[in-house]
């Protein structure tokens, strides 16, 4: 066997197995698209080709399960939770980036690790705390806890973005007279925009597909959509064509903003240690 | 205002909600953790115990052991799965792969899907009556054909592996297509002129250039297993039985559902001990370039 054989065979099998990973992650998606489309009687079958509906999607917004309800509750939740957070995030993110601050370190560290505590070891408190003051089964509740898990990442994330600024322009202008929060709110923060839009949109995932917390601190006017999931159930068992049709309309949205901001994935998800 | 006043006021809010959201709840929680801690009764939540509740879990509890066992073999299984096979996706993908773009921006799909539904699609797939993957094992191992996989205790917990290693591949492909990507071109292909075998270039210039991202990616991926809930919760809900009863299961089941919050606390606690060594080894490759 020549070597250019050689290497045309090594490429198909390449070739082979990338299409055979795409397919298997591919699947459990499709899935859930065809199930989404077939009718009741035809869910319960193992059809590849049926007649699609799109009465699931009609279903699962009527009684009794009222999907719009939960819909509205995500949106909420998500929205408001990065509302708070980039806006804090990015002012320590700056600090953070340009200054030297005594404790700095311990202080990033300590940032970091948050994101590592178990989310149960933090819900058991606030669960008994909401209950006391009444913010059980409330958004406000929920937006609350949501900052625990999203804070770590927005400040995180955008101080990688404000290092990558540079510092010559802030400098020139301070030299022309301008105070330090003039710099920040007319240069830096047109320069840090599209980074802190990265950051809004990766917090607003995470808060859309948080689970445990809602899970434990709601049960009817605060439902989100992952724990309105648990609706799809009747006595004969689950409901597949609505559970597959709610699961597409809590994972399309997020489809398109991953897609948006695929290039800081990476980046976002480990915190800086991978750039 | 001064540089000097302001750089603390800038970060004050943040700190402020660190501390509020993350560091009191965990102080909150080893107090609860030496306390009586019933959620049905009122002044329970105050009332010193000592350390039962720890003694307790170690020498009265199988239920306790049982999911550090599982949560053990969970974390080294899909740990262990889930680099193997995005080192192999990133090496096939690497640098002049075919449809490399394409094929990573179809890695952010799975990773965009909220682990409860990735729960919930594999509770699907594996319908003994109409589940696709239940049909494709029992064509490909007849032995498994009509065997209700979430029924069974070690297949519900395979399920549960292949679901987490489904859900976490794609981002770690992701990562190590960038590690792959720092890895100088110049010194592979010299090692291939001087007539290296391609396992002996991956072996002795790959591997060890890639060290500091695969330890990186091990070490995050060890976190969010040992933390496994939501999967769990929509897929098996732990059973059948506790065969696949994850500690985040089980403190959830406790606290939640028993209401022995004082019990759930003090082994969310121990669960806090781990976290705590993996956070440090984390924090200094984060920490490495500065």
């Amino acid at each position: 066997m020549t070597g250019k054989q050689k290497k045309q065979i090594t490429s198909a099998i390449q070739t082979i197995l990338i299409l055979i990973a795409i397919f298997i992650m591919l699947v459990p998606i499709l899935w859930i698209f065809m199930a989404a489309f077939k009718s009741h009687v035809d869910v319960y079958q193992l059809k590849l080709f049926f007649t699609p509906t799109f009465e699931n999607f009609g279903l699962v917004f009527d009684a009794p399960y009222y999907l719009g309800d939960k819909l509205l509750n995500s949106t909420i939740i998500a929205f408001v939770t990065v509302l708070f957070a980039i806006p804090i995030a990015t002012m320590a993110a700056y600090s953070f980036s340009r200054f030297r601050l005594r404790g700095e370190t311990a202080m990033l560290v300590v940032i970091l690790a948050t994101q590592f505590v178990p989310a149960v070891v933090i819900i058991l408190p606030f669960f008994v705390m909401f209950r006391d003051v009444g913010l059980l089964d409330t958004r406000l509740g929920l937006i609350l806890v949501n900052l625990a898990i999203v804070m770590p990442f927005a400040i995180w994330m955008i101080k990688g973005f404000i290092d990558g600024i540079p510092m010559d322009t802030e400098e020139a202008a301070m030299v022309d007279g301008s105070s330090r929060i003039q710099v920040i709110l007319n240069i830096v923060l047109p320069m840090a925009a599209p980074g802190l839009l990265t950051a809004g949109i990766f917090c607003f995932i995470i808060a859309w597909n948080e689970f445990l917390f809602a899970l434990i601190l709601t049960n009817k006017d605060a439902v989100t959509l992952p724990i309105g999931l648990a609706l799809f159930k009747a006595e004969e068992g689950d409901l597949w064509n609505l559970l597959s049709a709610a699961g597409i309309i809590i994972m399309l949205p997020m489809f398109v903003l991953a897609l948006i901001i695929r290039k800081y994935f990476v980046q976002g998800m480990t915190m800086g240690a991978v750039r | 205002m001064r540089d000097n006043t302001l750089k603390y006021l800038l970060v004050l809010p943040a700190v402020f909600v660190v501390f509020a959201t993350a560091i009191w709840p965990l102080i909150e929680s080893l107090r609860l953790s030496f306390t009586v801690g019933r959620l049905n009764r009122p002044g329970s939540l105050d009332q010193y115990l000592g350390w039962e509740n720890f003694t307790w879990a170690f020498s009265q509890e199988p239920a306790f052991w049982n999911s550090v066992w599982v949560t053990a073999i969970y974390t080294v299984l899909t740990v262990a799965l889930t680099t193997l096979f995005a080192l192999g996706l990133a090496m096939l993908l690497a640098p002049g792969g075919k449809f490399r773009s394409g094929v990573q921006t179809l890695l952010i799909l799975p990773f965009a899907m909220s682990p409860a539904l990735i729960g919930v699609s594999f509770r699907f797939m594996f319908n003994p009556e109409f589940g696709l993957f239940d049909a494709f094992f029992g064509v490909m191992i007849p032995p498994l054909a009509d065997v209700s996989w979430l029924a069974d205790p070690v297949l519900a917990f395979a399920v549960c592996v292949m679901a987490d290693v489904w859900g976490w591949i794609p981002f770690l492909t992701l990562v190590l297509i960038g590690g792959l990507a720092s890895v100088p071109q110049d010194t592979i292909e010299a090692a291939q002129v001087d007539g290296a075998s391609g396992w002996r270039v991956f072996k002795d210039v790959t591997l060890p250039q890639l060290a500091p991202v695969l330890a990186v990616v091990i070490i995050l991926k060890s976190i969010f297993s040992l933390k496994t809930f939501d999967q769990i919760f929509m897929l098996t809900n732990g059973g059948p039985g506790t065969a696949t009863q994850t500690l985040s299961h089980y403190i959830y089941f406790n606290g939640m559902k028993y209401g022995q919050i004082g019990y759930a606390a003090s082994v969310a606690w121990l669960m806090v001990i781990p976290m705590i060594f993996l956070t440090y080894a984390y924090a200094k490759f984060v920490f490495r370039k500065d």
